[in-house]
């Protein structure tokens, strides 16, 4: 994996004893990993009471390398040697390594879900309504007497949700199910492979 | 059902017995041909000039027949009724036969016209799709995601929308199944009796 020196710098003092005690290791490896999961930025999230001894500017420091580092690590989908052999260039012992890989495997599918949600991408489709209406008569023409679907695609786009309005007649519905269904046939058959 | 002639109506129609049988065929024709594709001032002018008559008098000519071949069709009115609303007219019976024919020729041609009309309502027009399998995006190296791309074509008017929206494989299972049924609900017996009675 590829980290900037202030992020290697961070993590250095972060694997010191001198700087970071045991307890206090543990803490601010779980206080990572928590603000990042968290929906809303706490600016407290470093007041905890084991991390009060260390000077604040390295506390903030460290703080930001390892959270890099773990956004590093989710990305890239790294195994347990990739961080292990990382973590031992830079000093980490090897008790520090299993804290912060087991910690790792404890919210890595949560980190990796909130990362896969990061980007643009078309709206997505999560629902459809249908009414089934007759047309009798409009301002223009008598006697129309047809029968007509009208359907709603309910679909979302980070966060904001659209509805899709449109008519169509049974042939038009048959054909717009038939074609989704030919879809789904070909999803099933490219999972078998 | 009869159809109700107004008096402005009457009066711009009175102008048709006044000339030859040939020329309210033309008159027909050109008031076809407005209610297809609009109405163009300079044929009236051309027609007064050889009439010999006053623009205005054509002009409320054409628009009478365009009129009452446009609510004719919009009831859908029946021959006998199509001639006894224009028996009021005290036309001849020649001239009856003309507008009769040209009502039977073109009515059907009319009906479609008038129903292009009312559309507000975005319609189907066409789906396409894809499948295609995300492996990694510019936060996340190394994922297997199965997605459906799919491109909507609707049409509004004379305009198409385009849309294109994605899916996963479950929520277009969800989907195919609603489908189906909106489907099936056209072939309930509460369905077929009001289809088969409103007619």
């Amino acid at each position: 994996m590829e980290l900037s020196e202030s992020v290697q710098r961070g993590l250095q003092s972060l694997a010191d004893p001198s700087s970071f005690d045991q307890s206090s290791f543990q803490v601010l490896v779980d206080v990572s990993f928590r603000s990042l999961l968290s929906s809303k930025g706490d600016p407290a999230v470093l007041d905890q009471p084991e991390l009060k001894q260390i000077d604040q500017i390295l506390l903030k420091q460290c703080h930001t390398a390892a959270t890099t580092f773990i956004l590093e690590a989710v990305k890239q989908n790294a195994d347990k040697s990739t961080i292990s052999s990382c973590l031992e260039e830079l000093t980490f012992s090897a008790e520090r390594i299993e804290i912060f890989y087991s910690t790792h495997q404890k919210h890595k599918k949560e980190l990796e879900c909130l990362l896969a949600s990061i980007g643009r991408r078309p709206a997505q489709i999560n629902d459809v309504s249908w009414r089934l209406q007759y047309h009798m008569k409009n301002a223009q023409v008598d006697k129309v007497n047809e029968p007509f679907y009208s359907i709603s695609l309910k679909s979302e786009n980070e966060g904001s949700s659209e509805d899709i309005n449109f008519t169509c007649t049974m042939e038009q519905l048959q054909d717009l199910v038939g074609k989704l269904k030919d879809a789904a046939k070909s999803v099933e058959k490219a999972s078998q492979m | 059902m009869l159809l109700v002639l107004s008096e402005d109506h009457k009066e711009h129609l009175a102008f048709l017995p006044k000339v030859e049988p040939a020329v309210v065929r033309e008159f027909g024709r050109i008031a076809l041909e407005f209610i297809r594709r609009g109405a163009s001032p300079k044929i009236y002018e051309g027609a007064a000039r050889k009439l010999g008559v006053p623009v205005e008098m054509v002009q409320h000519g054409v628009e009478g027949l365009m009129f009452l071949m446009t609510e004719s069709s919009k009831h859908m009115i029946s021959e006998v009724d199509f001639l006894d609303s224009v028996l009021v007219l005290g036309f001849g019976e020649e001239l009856n036969q003309i507008l009769l024919q040209l009502y039977l020729q073109h009515h059907s041609q009319i009906r479609s016209i008038l129903s292009q009309l009312p559309s507000n309502l975005p319609a189907y027009h066409s789906l396409e799709w894809r499948l295609d399998v995300q492996l990694a995006s510019r936060s996340v190296r190394e994922q297997v995601i199965p997605m459906l791309t799919i491109h909507l074509l609707l049409t509004k008017g004379s305009d198409s929308i385009s849309r294109v929206l994605q899916t996963d494989p479950r929520t277009l299972l969800h989907l195919i199944s609603t489908l189906e049924a909106a489907l099936a609900s056209m072939k309930t017996s509460h369905a077929r009796r009001i289809l088969r009675n409103i007619k």
